[in-house]
């Protein structure tokens, strides 16, 4: 579909322009996906569909609107183009509002992302059923008793994204992604019912790990969940779990988007090129990993994608700049957000760190919590397991760490060698000397 | 992927929520008829052919291997935004959404397609995909539709489609302009705009259809100041399912004295403190304690799954007697006001704790099928790509004997929390915990130094036997940024609570108790 995708946003581009617009960009996204949901043993859900969406950038005599449609008959095309490039008429003239320089569309890395499964087409309807039927066995059988709810599910996706730009860029897409899901939900003291779950995404069916092995680790991680209480207040070593640093990471990264440096909601607008954490933080964007689950060779803006190094040993390199707040803060575009998050792994495990330690608490759950982008400030629920000697002896709710990030990531000391591989490439952080709040 | 699969539901109150709305007016004249076609042909019959004929067609397709029920769920909804940052409304967007989802339902398994192709065989090719879920012989489709029984909790005179960009630009400007004039400490203002209007049909295989167009918008500012070289921000919007005709010079400056209220007594905020303590809810947005604490954990299925901790405590003593909680789709103009659910059930006010005792779960049609009553009308979906599921509309608390000083009084020493940004509860646990972006200190059974960005928790069941104090003044929210996120599907919902006092929750603030 890549021809009629791609002349489908030629022709959008050529209807901009015909209505007025001096610039525009084009891009259209289509997307097939299954999901299958069980529960007791039997289908509870299935859904299948496609979806599609235009999304249209315009620059009309230095204005700027964006617009998106998912009506792509041809003739509702053309009004909605035209009634576009009308109503972007009417808004304030931006100078810094552009379409990028062409420069910027060159230099694509020369590497093949495969971000598509050749295996795609013969993943077949059993073949979803199997997969979710061993989720759920696995889940069940390893939860025994304690069971009182599992759910199991499986989603798989093609997509195609295309785009054109009126000043040269041109860009096709294709890739698949695979995901395996499991939560379960146990018996416990009184009326808690704790639920867990564990999850596998990749884009080929082939590197997707054992079903059985993710049903089981759900139950294990419920089961784990039972019985926890809150403790007193104390100040403490913790161990935040690989797959939950972005909850704490992400007020850090927030402060270091465009939009929040330039608009001065940041607390860290004016900490370039100086020390904001401790040695071990160093934060790599790489949206040129092979088989990545956000790898790509353009980004939305249609730029050259490549690695950056954006906190290196807990300095602050570099912000997350698109091309308009580039022009707005007279520097070089990075990209807009994060692809693929590095934080490099250590050498040791969590439970050799643990032992190391002797007590602290490993966060392995968060609820609620927000950060303020302008101060530095967050607070956070935290759940998890509190270790002595090493070892877990207590499981851990309704506790919460609250600091401001200037302070906090000077604290961390150490990072696991335990990279979560779907989502954010995070592994455990390790930081010392934390208030955990409780009784 | 991860949030759609996860029980973690949430809620917004914010900008950040705004994702959910989109941006211009795009629509040509011939689409913006306010009212149906005078020859009595519904909004989608005349713009798109949907007629009576077609649906029982696709009905009959989605049972064509059997199943309880089936539904169709067209939709046509027009998004605008403006936005205004260093000084001028300098950007816009529009999105215009259309399609229809299809399901099939054999006791509580479904079958579900969509397509944004309002062809016949676009749609049969959907219709058998539902179908898919069943696996015995066709059922047939009620030969008739009969209009739904709806209300009209939020009356539209004028078609946002209508207003020009001219028109609605001058009040978002001046948003800016008015906050810049009130301090010398303002460094950067942001203001937007959005609306959005939806029109919906539902059709259900046992004969119903209804024809709905919902609005939705809210204007947003916030502001960003320094003194003493300190940095704050803040932010409040107004709206919900309400017409331009709202957004008067009043409105606009009720908004920007409450972002430079908020921002100005940012700057003398303490460190907020740490660990269990009473704590006194203002009336408002404060309400989505309700809404984490008790109603998420309301919702059918949850418990028809018992995955749920009230699962057990239908009839059961939850709270003192002059506690009652209501989920309410009938408050007019409020967020989470509808005319009929997504279902085509008539919306309705459904108790949850009548004074003390836990009465209803919040049902949608499945889960009143398990149970065997009436559903309550609470079955939602974010947009025609989902399957509805039980979700809240608006929940809040009956005003109680106190007045809100003897509230305040009766906790001595805590914290009082004014404004709640967002909060997130787990069902099965009915731990939850919620946001708090400003707040006072309590001493002595007064309010004192202001607080802000700490997290409160608590659990469900232990809070509600908790509240000791309830005053006589039930305040609903204001805003129209607040969506409630459950199973990847956003809807917008709203809150509403008077004064009360809870005798212990856990503050997460950096200030130990007795440092």
């Amino acid at each position: 579909m890549k021809k009629d995708m791609l002349e489908l946003c030629a022709w959008v581009i050529d209807q901009a322009k015909k209505a007025g617009a001096n610039e525009s960009r084009a891009r259209l996204t289509r997307t097939r996906f299954v999901e299958i949901g069980y529960r007791e043993r039997k289908p509870e859900t299935i859904t299948e569909a496609t979806n599609q969406s235009l999304a249209l950038q315009l620059f009309v005599d230095g204005r700027f609107s964006g617009q998106s449609t998912a009506d792509l008959r041809k003739n509702a095309l053309a009004e909605f183009v035209s009634g576009a490039v009308a109503a972007t008429r009417l808004i304030a003239k931006d100078q810094y509002r552009s379409l990028p320089d062409p420069k910027y569309y060159q230099g694509q890395a020369a590497v093949d992302l495969r971000l598509m499964d050749t295996d795609y087409s013969r993943f077949s309807p059993e073949e979803r059923h199997r997969l979710v039927k061993a989720l759920e066995n696995a889940c069940l059988e390893a939860g025994g008793q304690a069971v009182i709810s599992v759910e199991a599910g499986t989603r798989d996706s093609f997509s195609e994204q295309a785009a054109v730009a009126s000043n040269g860029f041109q860009g096709y897409r294709e890739m698949t992604d695979y995901t395996l899901f499991a939560e379960m939900t146990a018996k416990d003291e009184g009326d808690r019912r704790p639920a867990a779950y564990d999850v596998a995404v990749s884009r080929y069916v082939k590197s997707l790990p054992d079903a059985a092995v993710i049903g089981r680790s759900a139950a294990q991680r419920t089961l784990a969940m039972r019985g926890g209480k809150k403790l007193k207040t104390e100040t403490l070593p913790i161990i935040i779990e690989n797959r939950g640093v972005p909850r704490v990471l992400g007020g850090l990264i927030s402060a270091m988007s465009g939009p929040n440096v330039q608009q001065k909601r940041s607390f860290l607008m004016d900490k370039k090129g100086q020390k904001i954490a401790g040695d071990i933080l160093t934060i790599v964007d790489d949206p040129l990993i092979v088989g990545g689950l956000s790898s790509n060779l353009w980004d939305n803006e249609g730029m050259a994608t490549r690695k950056r190094t954006f906190i290196e040993a807990g300095v602050l390199k570099d912000f997350y700049v698109d091309w308009y707040y580039s022009r707005k803060m007279a520097c070089e575009p990075t990209i807009g957000g994060p692809t693929n998050l590095i934080i490099p792994p250590g050498k040791r495990s969590v439970e050799d760190i643990m032992k190391d330690l002797g007590r602290g608490i490993l966060v392995t759950d968060f609820i609620g919590g927000n950060s303020n982008s302008t101060t530095g400030d967050f607070s956070v629920g935290i759940g998890g397991f509190l270790f002595e000697n090493g070892k877990p002896t207590q499981t851990v709710a309704e506790m919460n760490i609250a600091d401001n990030h200037l302070k906090f990531w000077t604290k961390l000391v150490e990072a696991a060698n335990d990279t979560w591989k779907y989502g954010w490439l995070t592994p455990s952080l390790v930081f010392k000397d934390v208030v955990v709040s409780g009784v | 992927m991860m949030k759609k699969m996860t029980r973690r539901n949430f809620v917004q109150t914010g900008a950040l929520a705004a994702g959910a709305l989109g941006g211009v007016s795009l629509m040509p004249g011939a689409w913006l008829g306010l009212v149906a076609n005078a020859n009595g042909k519904g909004y989608f019959d005349s713009q798109f052919g949907v007629t009576d004929a077609i649906c029982r067609k696709l009905l009959e397709t989605a049972l064509s291997k059997g199943g309880d029920f089936a539904d169709l769920y067209f939709e046509h909804t027009i998004s605008n935004y403006l936005g205004l940052e260093d000084g001028q409304v300098n950007r816009a967007s529009g999105d215009i959404d259309l399609g229809v989802g299809i399901r099939t339902v054999k006791g509580d398994q479904v079958g579900y397609a969509f397509t944004q192709d309002l062809t016949e065989k676009s749609m049969l090719a959907a219709a058998s995909v539902a179908a898919t879920i069943a696996d015995s012989t066709a059922v047939k489709c009620a030969p008739q539709f009969i209009a739904v029984k709806a209300g009209d909790y939020y009356p539209v005179r004028t078609l946002f489609t209508t207003v020009p960009v001219s028109t609605k630009l001058p009040v978002v400007q001046s948003v800016n302009d008015k906050i810049f004039a009130k301090s010398k400490l303002v460094t950067k203002v942001s203001c937007t705009f959005h609306d959005q209007q939806k029109r919906i049909l539902v059709v259900t295989s046992d004969g119903h259809k209804g024809e709905d167009l919902l609005p939705r918008s809210f204007l947003y500012a916030s502001a960003v100041g320094e003194k003493n070289g300190r940095k704050e921000t803040a932010g409040w919007n107004f709206g919900g399912r309400r017409d331009f005709s709202y957004y008067t010079e009043e409105l606009v400056d009720r908004l920007v004295g409450e972002v430079m209220g908020r921002l100005l007594v940012a700057f003398e905020a303490v460190q907020a403190p740490a660990g269990e303590m009473p704590v006194v809810l203002a009336p408002g947005v404060t309400g989505i304690l309700l809404h984490e604490a008790i109603g998420h954990g309301m919702e059918a299925d949850f418990n028809r799954k018992k995955t749920s901790t009230y699962c057990t405590m239908i009839g059961k003593k939850v709270a003192e007697p002059f506690v009652t909680i209501i989920d309410d789709g009938t408050n007019a103009k409020q967020m989470g006001a509808i005319n009929f659910d997504d279902e085509g059930i008539p919306s309705e006010k459904t108790v949850l704790v009548d004074k003390g005792t836990l009465a209803t779960y919040l049902h949608d049609r499945i889960s009143a099928n398990h149970y065997k009553i009436k559903p309550t009308g609470n079955g939602r979906r974010e947009s025609y790509r989902f399957y509805p599921q039980p979700r809240m509309r608006n929940t809040y608390m009956l005003g109680g004997p106190a007045t809100a000083e003897e509230v305040i009084k009766g906790a001595k020493k805590g914290i009082y929390v004014q404004d709640v940004a967002n909060g997130q509860v787990k069902i099965g646990e009915g731990d939850f915990a919620f946001y708090v972006s400003s707040g006072r200190m309590i001493e002595e059974g007064k309010l004192g130094a202001p607080i802000k960005d700490m997290n409160i928790m608590g659990n469900g069941p232990k809070m509600l036997l908790n509240v000791s104090m309830v005053a006589n003044d039930l305040k609903m929210a204001e805003g129209g940024a607040g969506a409630c996120g459950k199973g990847g599907q956003a809807v917008p919902v709203s809150f509403g609570l008077p004064t009360i006092l809870v005798n212990s929750m856990t503050v997460g603030g950096v200030k130990r108790q007795g440092a």
